[in-house]
């Protein structure tokens, strides 16, 4: 504060920053409320990879909405939800995505749509943090996710990661249970462009 | 490189390469035709799993074997041999090497193109050589088919070649070979 003269502008300054601060504890707590926003379909991508035969792979799901309300500085009363349309799976290969959507693994043919959730959200050194309710094949849980959230000039980003078992969720029945050749674990990843809801 | 007397038998490298991969090799083939029989499931992706693991191993080995192949020359041929003889067991041999790399190569390329990436008994898993792509993957597979075919092919003139020289001709081809004889 080079050149600051203390005598003469510190009331002025105390003054200014009081009127902030009382506009902000006045304001804040009373008005604040989540931004909603919808995720661009063409320009969001929704991931995951599994453990097959001890190699990753990864696969996507094309179709799935995303409501999301969401402020920093609400977070108490922001929320995702999440529609994903299971018959929109798509690992890059025929055989094994109708092998994924067989009634033995996601049984699209009686749990067409799975959805997230979240219950609440929290601070993170790095990002934010939810737990949200997981309903997949017909089994809900709760599962928590890491995520980080940037503004655009026209909306923010939505980036982030997920840690699940699918034996939780019954994703693998009769031969498909075993973890021999198909791992447990699962990550899912995502990054949503999000576009203001009007 | 100085120029060496020529050997007479295989050097124990050599052979243990040849035993060691003509194992992997027999191995490979059960397990090929025992998965091809199968419908995609937990005991097929794990047959195949195997397969890759082994055909990535077929395919460290056979470099190992190149390259000393490049620095110690295979004995002479007996002679005797005829003109025709002499050209078969050579393109025999060339074949060989060319299916060494060839065979793991297309299936690598072809779980590639699947987008099975190989894992290398679950150790580590190797680069995707290609992008997924259903047409690259049927080409790659008919070769890789058209190919085990060839190899099965050579392996059998390969091995009654062997015999025939041993008990037809009674030269030492076939002992030079094999470890824990003696050639004269």
């Amino acid at each position: 504060m080079k050149g600051f003269k203390t005598s003469r502008w510190t009331p002025v300054a105390a003054a200014g920053a009081a009127l902030v601060l009382a506009a902000l504890g006045d304001v804040e707590p009373a008005h604040a409320a989540p931004a909603t926003y919808a995720a661009d379909a063409a320009q969001s991508h929704l991931e995951f990879t599994g453990v097959q035969a001890g190699a990753e792979f990864k696969g996507v799901f094309h179709t799935f909405t995303a409501a999301i309300d969401f402020a920093p500085d609400a977070l108490a009363s922001s929320h995702f939800d999440v529609q994903i349309d299971m018959n929109s799976e798509d690992s890059m290969d025929k055989d094994r995505d109708k092998t994924i959507k067989s009634s033995d693994i996601f049984d699209v043919a009686h749990h067409p749509t799975a959805q997230y959730v979240t219950k609440s959200i929290t601070k993170t050194a790095s990002g934010y943090s939810a737990v949200g309710a997981l309903t997949l094949r017909g089994v809900t849980k709760d599962v928590p996710i890491d995520f980080q959230f940037t503004p655009t000039a026209d909306g923010a980003k939505l980036q982030g990661s997920a840690k699940l078992k699918r034996l939780d969720f019954g994703v693998g029945q009769g031969e498909w249970k075993s973890t021999e050749s198909i791992g447990d674990a699962v990550k899912v990843t995502f990054s949503l462009l999000l576009k203001p809801k009007s | 490189m100085p120029i060496q007397a020529p050997r007479i038998r295989y050097t124990a490298i050599a052979q243990a390469l040849h035993w060691i991969i003509a194992a992997l090799i027999a191995v490979q083939f059960t397990l090929a035709w025992t998965a091809d029989d199968l419908p995609l499931g937990m005991h097929k992706l794990a047959l195949l799993a195997r397969h890759k693991s082994f055909g990535m191993t077929v395919l460290m080995l056979a470099v190992l074997r190149l390259v000393w192949r490049l620095f110690n020359p295979a004995p002479p041929l007996p002679a005797g041999m005829t003109g025709i003889e002499r050209f078969l067991a050579r393109a025999t041999h060339f074949a060989f090497y060319v299916l060494l790399f060839a065979m793991p190569l297309t299936g690598w390329l072809m779980s590639s193109a699947k987008n099975y990436s190989v894992s290398w008994f679950g150790l580590f898993t190797w680069p995707n050589l290609i992008g997924p792509n259903e047409r690259s993957f049927q080409i790659l597979k008919e070769t890789h088919d058209l190919l085990s075919d060839v190899l099965f092919a050579i392996v059998i003139l390969h091995v009654l070649a062997a015999l025939k020289h041993h008990f037809w001709n009674k030269d030492d081809v076939l002992k030079r070979m094999l470890p824990f004889t003696n050639t004269e």
